[in-house]
């Protein structure tokens, strides 16, 4: 398994309480992490810091095997490393151009944006909705916008805080589906989850967020209905 | 004094007929006031920006301050402005006193707090995620700003016309400063200020008209886009 990002000594205070004080989080090409841990623990932070859009106090990190100061890491994390939020931000304009938003950003040709374009809506199904307004969709579908937008940009590091929660049965099923098409297509992926059968289904590897540091869990593929409580 | 039915008859013939003398006081008021508003708006929304996103020491007081200058009268701003272009004044070598940059400067003035008051609260409602998203989207510092204007806009266009609102009605600035100088800086609201203590109504009433009109239209516009501000997620 070859590392993409590995993070030493990340440390990360909060009005003067210690938050995070991470040993050693290393993520893997093609592998799905899970990250559970109560409300509060720190998740979505640890998250933020990873996609660069928070800094740590301290970190060491290390981006395919080449250490580099948090500034130039934030750089390439704005680069290959994308974050979804809980409930995905979509853009007050139409479907099209939310998914095309990244690849604007990159100088592509217009030609070239409109075939990738057309290509994401294929993939995440949604072709028949490019015309409208992004906002006037229901949370499953916009679910599907948020993941073709990210897709669309070939991220290195998909990060998905809490991709699935608050989702009918349908829609996560869906969700789940689209998680897996974009870790068959390469992208590493962490993602935050109170559902076990979440983890289950799409994660290779557990981690609980407990006192600010990572304890490994097991993963029971077997008995995974249940529902981690959050205790927060 | 002429008879009111009769001033107001005089006004709209005045108004439909094309008189220039009128018209040349409606396009001065709205050439200064548009130039004013179009400097001042770039500048304050970027202020605005900066004090909902940036944490420093003083930021609240800032905030504050351009809170209380929302009320400054126009006439202390105009004493300002003419103090400082005066020939005695710091700046009197500009010559720029009763002209229309000492109008525009004034309005400046005028509008600035407000644009940065309205559109620091349109900042500050903004979502967070919007930043969040286009910047882990790949998007520049620079095209995220972009983004996040896009996202506020009806927020951004309420400050506006706000702002707008405030400086094409005034009065006490525009005179002090400009003058009000027939054909050069006499503006609508100095105009209809003259022709009132002239006792000559007709003008004052059309030019108060074409105010009205755009007092209302502004409102108008203003209710309809602080309604379409509101944020969704």
């Amino acid at each position: 398994m070859k590392e993409v990002i590995v993070y030493n000594a990340l440390h990360k205070s909060l009005h003067g309480r210690l938050l995070l004080e991470i040993e050693s989080l290393a993520i893997y090409e093609q592998r799905c992490v899970a990250l559970s841990g109560r409300n509060g623990a720190g998740k979505s932070t640890l998250m933020r810091i990873i996609a660069g859009l928070e800094s740590p106090d301290s970190v060491t990190v290390t981006y395919e095997g080449i250490s580099m100061p948090w500034k130039r890491a934030c750089q390439k994390m704005r680069t290959h490393v994308i974050y979804l939020h809980q409930q995905p931000y979509l853009f007050d304009r139409s479907v099209t151009d939310n998914i095309a938003y990244g690849l604007r950003r990159q100088g592509l040709s217009i030609k070239d944006i409109s075939r990738k374009v057309s290509e994401a809506l294929d993939w995440a199904g949604i072709a028949h909705l490019q015309l409208r307004n992004a906002r006037e969709l229901s949370g499953g579908e916009r679910q599907r916008v948020a993941f073709a937008r990210a897709r669309i940009l070939s991220p290195r590091v998909l990060l998905l805080d809490e991709p699935t929660a608050n989702m009918d049965s349908e829609s996560r099923e869906q969700a789940h589906r689209m998680i897996k098409q974009l870790k068959e297509d390469g992208v590493s992926i962490l993602l935050s989850t109170h559902e076990f059968h979440t983890i289950a289904h799409l994660c290779d590897a557990h981690f609980s967020l407990q006192s600010g540091s990572l304890h490994p869990q097991t993963i029971d593929r077997e008995n995974n209905d249940r529902k981690i409580i959050p205790l927060g | 004094m002429e008879s009111l039915s009769a001033a107001t008859a005089e006004s709209f013939r005045l108004l439909f007929s094309g008189d220039t003398a009128l018209w040349v006081i409606i396009f001065t008021s709205f050439s200064v006031s548009v130039r004013a508003i179009l400097i001042a708006a770039p500048f304050a929304f970027l202020v605005a920006f900066l004090m909902a996103h940036l944490r420093y020491p003083g930021r609240r007081a800032m905030i504050a301050g351009f809170s209380a200058l929302q009320s400054i009268p126009a006439v202390v701003v105009g004493l300002t402005v003419y103090l400082v272009f005066s020939r005695s004044g710091p700046l009197g070598d500009l010559q720029l006193l009763f002209t229309h940059s000492s109008m525009i400067i004034g309005q400046i003035l005028l509008a600035f707090p407000l644009l940065v008051a309205l559109s620091h609260a349109a900042f500050q409602a903004a979502d967070r995620r919007v930043w969040e998203t286009s910047v882990t989207l790949g998007a520049k510092p620079a095209h995220a700003f972009f983004t996040l204007l896009h996202e506020i806009r009806f927020g951004l266009i309420a400050a506006f016309i706000a702002g707008f609102g405030r400086i094409i009605a005034e009065v006490g600035c525009s005179m002090m400063v400009g003058g009000n100088i027939l054909g050069y800086t006499r503006n609508i609201p100095t105009a209809i200020a003259l022709e009132t203590t002239k006792g000559e109504f007709s003008q004052a009433i059309a030019l108060g008209m074409v105010l009205l009109a755009m007092a209302l239209l502004l409102n108008g516009l203003l209710a309809f886009f602080q309604g379409r501000g509101v944020m969704t997620s």
